[in-house]
């Protein structure tokens, strides 16, 4: 057992290092970290607004950046080792494939984790720099200085570093199944932005599918039931757009969206494994 | 790759409830019931926005369209200042503070900016359109208050609304009132139900009201709820209803 998990371990580390050396990453990260800080500057509004403008910016600012990481980091981990060959080397070793598989998605999901954090941080920053900004102009009112500090240190903006954290794993582990069943890059990074962008429809097609009954016709009914089977409901990560306008989120309906990540990654991968060892190299 | 599949079909049906129950918990915790929300968003936005909503960037839209409401109002765009705030509010409604700028520009800006349109020479005409903009802001906090009915702001935008921009006191108390009972309203608003019913005319009201403020104040009171301030307006309300008795037996 526990050289399996040391193969998952080197396998996951190499992929990493890899990814941290291609400069394709770290512009996106610069990319990521320039729309944070640039979101400083929308300064004609209330401070209400000027903390959800930034906090708005800042996590898409991750999302968008997770997202392409995710993207160009999946595609090239099973396509890309099939063209350069190298796959073979990985294999002829004592490294089973759902080894490898594994593997790689902890290799990507470590670099996310990465960038998540260090983009989480700069936002944090950013926020501290817009508090220390409006506590020199907004005057020195308690309720004005309390609501501001209330707004940039906001506990509740760790659920909303986690909830983008979570979603971008899901993410992760659906290119990274594209990945073992695909022949090229475009077609993983092509596949994974549409479900990724039909999973923010999934909740209207399940809801249709579930009560349209008999008065759709068949093939209506097959399409919206593929759907709702077969592709992730990101709305459930729509949490964060709560977040951001200040309103209470328990920490049960976080701790349950995680749990539905983890399980849906756990599934993600298995299918994953299930479909790289039946495939010829 | 059948085997992948089969797994993601079994796990598909066992997720269907599961997604369906977080659904239906997320959207009463947010909106106080568990129907579907996505149709409104579907049928007022445009493309690029839809696109924008489905890619889970639907904040970012929002205040796109914040930023565009503001470059209207610089131009004094009000139609524009209107569709953009609407939108926005369409697409984020649970932000509260875009139903409070929202009404702002309407009620505010753009009800004193029609007040003085030097285009129309006719007052009464110029009354009107600036009461319909009134309207409309006040229209925008009615529908906030339904949207994000846990806090006070909106109750007392929509309060001052009533106050400021209709003269309607009796309806501003009432509304003062329904932002106290949410918690996280202002202390001085407290006093503001008794102002407001005095300019409404119910002295006798504004008496009873500061009276029972000022029990709930015990004893010593805490000096943040501004005790000499109520005691204060109770010797003037009880000063003023006498002269009232006085005059009217003479």
């Amino acid at each position: 057992m526990s050289s399996c998990f040391r193969r998952i371990f080197a396998v996951a580390g190499n992929t990493f290092l890899e990814a941290v050396r291609q400069k394709v990453f770290a512009v996106l990260l610069l990319f990521g970290l320039v729309m944070v800080v640039g979101a400083n500057y929308f300064t004609e509004f209330s401070f209400q607004e000027q903390f959800k403008f930034l906090k708005d910016l800042g996590y898409a600012a991750i999302s968008l950046t997770g997202l392409l990481v995710g993207l160009l980091g999946a595609a090239q981990l099973i396509p890309g080792e099939i063209e350069r060959r190298t796959i073979l080397t990985a294999l002829s070793r004592p490294l089973r494939r759902w080894e490898f598989v594994v593997g790689k998605y902890f290799g990507l999901t470590s670099l996310l984790a990465v960038m998540v954090g260090i983009m989480a941080l700069a936002v944090w920053g950013v926020l501290k720099w817009k508090e220390v900004q409006l506590l020199g102009s907004e005057g020195t009112d308690p309720a004005v200085v309390a609501a501001i500090r209330a707004e940039s240190m906001d506990p509740r903006l760790i659920q909303a570093v986690l909830l983008v954290g979570v979603k971008l794993a899901v993410v992760a582990a659906l290119a990274v199944f594209f990945s073992t069943i695909a022949t090229s890059t475009t077609f993983v990074i092509a596949m994974t932005l549409v479900v990724y962008l039909i999973g923010h429809l999934q909740s209207v097609a399940r809801e249709q599918w579930l009560e349209t009954g008999e008065a759709a016709g068949w093939g209506v009914r097959i399409f919206l039931a593929a759907v709702a089977l077969l592709i992730p409901d990101f709305n459930l990560y729509n949490l964060i757009d709560e977040i951001v306008a200040g309103n209470a989120v328990a920490w049960r309906t976080t701790i349950e969206v995680i749990g539905y990540s983890a399980v849906y990654t756990s599934i993600l991968l298995a299918a994953a494994a299930l479909a790289f060892e039946g495939r010829d190299i | 790759m059948g085997g992948a599949i089969g797994l993601l079909l079994i796990w598909g049906g066992a997720k269907v409830p599961w997604e369906k129950e977080m659904t239906r918990e997320q959207r009463k915790a947010t909106y106080g019931f568990s129907g579907p929300t996505a149709v409104a968003i579907r049928e007022k936005v445009g493309q690029g926005l839809a696109l924008a909503a489905l890619g889970g960037f639907r904040g970012l839209a929002a205040n796109a369209l914040m930023l565009q409401a503001h470059g209207a109002w610089e131009e004094q765009q009000w139609m524009r200042v209107r569709s953009s705030l609407e939108l926005a509010t369409v697409l984020q409604p649970r932000v509260a503070v875009f139903w409070d700028t929202a009404s702002w520009h309407l009620a505010w800006n753009a009800a004193v900016a029609a007040e003085k349109y030097g285009g129309e020479p006719n007052e009464t005409r110029r009354r009107i359109e600036a009461r319909r903009w009134v309207e409309a802001g006040r229209d925008l906090l009615e529908r906030g208050t339904k949207a994000v009915p846990e806090k006070a702001i909106l109750f007392q935008r929509l309060g001052d609304l009533y106050w400021q921009r209709l003269g309607d006191y009796q309806a501003a108390a009432d509304c003062y009132r329904l932002a106290l009972a949410k918690g996280d309203a202002p202390p001085y608003l407290e006093r503001f139900v008794g102002y407001a019913l005095d300019k409404a005319g119910d002295s006798r009201g504004a008496l009873e009201y500061f009276r029972g403020l000022r029990k709930t104040m015990g004893n010593p009171p805490d000096p943040a709820r501004r005790p000499e301030v109520v005691e204060r307006e109770i010797l003037r309300l009880e000063k003023k209803l006498d002269e009232g008795k006085i005059g009217a037996s003479q």
